[in-house]
């Protein structure tokens, strides 16, 4: 990834055998702390209880809960790589889980069949988010003021024109059918006697059946890998993506170049605000009424999410991937620490201590390959 | 107990009605309720019947988010505008907000607690005597309300689990005491699980009760302290394909709590009465300014219990937290 390029920059030949391990930790530390939990919560959930921690239904319920800090993850990812800051993105997804309620509850009321309104759903919860991103984009980059100061400003008007656009903070009586569109999935899989493997077809089966279904890849987690596929050939393939990286590497040689920096910089935020507006569709699908609160406590654990995976807060380095994994980190804990019954605030403390162990070995990483130390 | 000083309440309320000693020029109240949400706009809607049925202006404002910070603020503007003779405030915090409305006191406004109260609640007795009167639901006896529900809704046995929102908080502290209360001493064959705190996260609190699930496949009931722990419950439950075989209880009569109801993912919701309590206490600002000298220092206004059988009943669907349209 990233890292390797940078690395063949620097590539020193004379470097210690500690030092180069120390590298090849600093590249992998957050695989080998995810494998580590999830081996560390089989075993404990096994000792201390009856459940798997790594059943079929347990892992997919770690990947629904990873939807939405994911997907607000992934647009900040290019923000700060390009060394920006999206601090309104929670906000922008309630406005846009109110928008698309809406939009779905009066398509649908004017006869709109029920797919075409979930689709004009995305259209109104995407687009109104992408609006707050090219205003957030716009004043970034056209009158300069600093992206934390601009995405702070508009976190506040998005949450006040959230609560206004909504019903006593919740849009409900939207058509109950949404509710498989936020809540079923590609496959089923039905244990024992009379059960089966199905591929888009929800069995017909009650009682006990039902309670051994498993569904494998609901629609929401289907959207976020489709966002998570997008995303990594953006970033990876395209000019869009290396324009990221040079602007948050070196925002001088960047313009020297000849890269258009201030459209970019619009393109970044709208991105931003985009992979919020689909956090916030789903989330409508998925409890069926719109909220205006629904994304409030989530900025801080979507930034987190990112740092854990290796971007770099001073921009030019990090990956899609790399989000993914510290979103998964997060959620495995949410959920191995309930089934051990320890108290969840004890997520918030590993998840401040994975944070800061992030970037000390990002920085020691810089050390050792010489490159000036960040944050000194 | 209750039923009594709730009924002495409507009947002052009556006797004022008829009464003319005080002119409602006399008397200018401020409403401060404790956020944006259903319970308290129901809330705001008893307090301006109130002042429409009475003759009297109402001043109200509402912070846009819970808490100490964005209350105290308000309240002082509603103290500084030097018009208003009582307020009506739902405290956001019992011990924090006890020296802003002492500061109100102090400039002689009279003040009356709804929904939430300072110190312990007892005025007559307890750390708090400056308000007049608080007037709201007994938290810990609508945890035993739920408690008694769920465990008839599942038979008297089995696992029960409590979602709440955060911790410390009075109001859901009670509802969580009350419920695990009564599971204890009433019904010793239910487990209780928890409670986990979603920090009012609906995502969480689905994740939370989809961990809880996955450990206790024979888990009965859940306790949802509020609409949003009840409804992120209530999904993990129906996910799970349980659906039915999982009893849910969900705290406050919302419509979004009745829809979700009608959906089949909560089976029981407790409906409070804020329309009572804003109306109860404009008539016990006024009954005050008139005289009235033995209002009592608190009035509980009881709970409704809607099931899907007798949600379309008048006597108990009223107590749904109806808004505007």
């Amino acid at each position: 990834m990233t890292d390797s390029k940078a690395m063949a920059g620097f590539d020193e030949p004379a470097l210690s055998a500690g030092k180069r391990a120390i590298l090849l930790i600093s590249r992998l530390w957050a695989w080998v702390f995810l494998a580590l939990m999830i081996v560390f919560f089989v075993v404990a959930v096994g000792v201390f209880s009856s459940a798997t921690f790594l059943s079929v239904r347990n892992s997919q319920n770690i990947l629904v809960a990873i939807v939405p800090v994911l997907l607000l993850g992934l647009g900040q990812t290019f923000v700060i790589i390009a060394a920006g800051i999206d601090l309104s993105v929670g906000w922008v997804m309630s406005l846009a889980s109110v928008l698309s309620a809406h939009a779905i509850r009066a398509a649908f009321n004017a006869g709109v069949p029920l797919f075409l309104s979930v689709v004009l759903g995305f259209v109104a919860g995407v687009g109104g988010a992408a609006l707050v991103g090219l205003v957030n984009g716009l004043i970034i980059a056209k009158l300069k003021v600093p992206a934390f100061i601009v995405t702070l400003g508009t976190s506040f008007i998005v949450r006040g024109m959230s609560l206004l656009f909504s019903e006593n903070t919740t849009v409900i009586g939207l058509p109950e059918g949404i509710r498989d569109y936020g809540n079923e999935s590609l496959f089923y899989w039905v244990r024992g006697e009379g059960g089966g493997f199905y591929i888009l077809d929800k069995p017909e089966v009650s009682g006990e059946l039902l309670r051994s279904m498993d569904r494998i890849l609901a629609w929401p987690v289907v959207i976020t890998a489709v966002v998570v596929l997008v995303c990594l050939f953006l970033l990876k393939r395209t000019q869009f993506g290396r324009h990221t990286y040079a602007i948050g590497g070196n925002m001088q040689a960047a313009l020297r170049t000849g890269i258009p920096v201030d459209r970019h910089i619009i393109k970044l935020y709208m991105l931003s605000a985009s992979t919020a507006g689909v956090a916030g569709v789903l989330s409508t699908l998925r409890f069926t009424a719109g909220s205006a609160v629904i994304g409030d406590p989530l900025l801080l654990s979507s930034i987190a999410a990112v740092i854990i995976g290796g971007v770099s807060l001073f921009g030019g380095a990090g990956s899609i991937i790399g989000t993914v994994i510290g979103a998964l980190i997060i959620a495995v804990l949410t959920t191995g620490l309930v089934m051990l019954n320890v108290p969840a605030f004890w997520q918030f403390i590993v998840v401040g201590a994975v944070v800061i162990i992030a970037v000390l070995i990002d920085q020691s990483r810089d050390l050792i390959l010489g490159r000036r130390g960040r944050g000194t | 107990m209750r039923n009594a000083s709730a009924i002495t309440a409507a009947l002052l309320g009556t006797m004022l009605l008829s009464s003319t000693a005080v002119s409602a020029a006399d008397i200018k109240i401020g409403f401060l309720p404790g956020v944006v949400d259903p319970f308290y706009q129901v809330m705001q809607l008893g307090v301006e019947a109130a002042a429409k049925d009475l003759g009297i202006e109402v001043v109200t404002q509402v912070p846009p988010t819970w808490g100490v910070e964005a209350q105290t603020p308000i309240l002082d503007a509603l103290v500084a505008r030097g018009d208003l003779n009582y307020i009506i405030i739902a405290p956001t915090d019992k011990d924090q907000m006890v020296a802003p409305l002492q500061a109100a006191v102090d400039a002689g406004i009279k003040i009356i607690t709804v929904d939430t109260f300072l110190g312990d609640g007892d005025y007559a007795n307890g750390p708090v005597k400056f308000p007049l009167s608080y007037i709201g639901s007994d938290n810990v006896e609508g945890g035993r309300i739920s408690a008694r529900g769920l465990a008839k809704a599942i038979g008297g046995k089995g696992t029960v689990y409590i979602n709440s929102t955060n911790p410390n908080v009075s109001s859901v502290e009670g509802r969580e005491q009350g419920f695990k209360d009564v599971m204890a001493k009433e019904f010793p064959d239910i487990k209780v699980l928890g409670p986990d705190y979603n920090l009012d996260d609906q995502n969480k609190a689905a994740q939370q009760t989809a961990a809880v699930i996955e450990q206790n496949p024979d888990l009965a009931g859940v306790f949802g302290t509020n609409v949003f722990s009840a409804g992120g419950a209530g999904n993990a439950v129906v996910n799970a394909g349980l659906g039915g075989h999982v009893q849910v209880v969900a705290y406050d009569a919302t419509a979004e709590a009745i829809e979700l109801m009608n959906k089949g993912v909560v089976s029981l919701v407790l409906a409070q009465k804020p329309f009572d309590m804003g109306y109860l206490a404009v008539e016990f600002a006024l009954a005050d300014k008139a005289g009235v000298t033995s209002l009592p220092k608190r009035v509980e206004t009881g709970f409704a219990i809607i099931d899907k059988d007798n949600v379309t009943d008048p006597n108990y669907s009223r107590f749904i937290y109806k808004v505007g349209k």
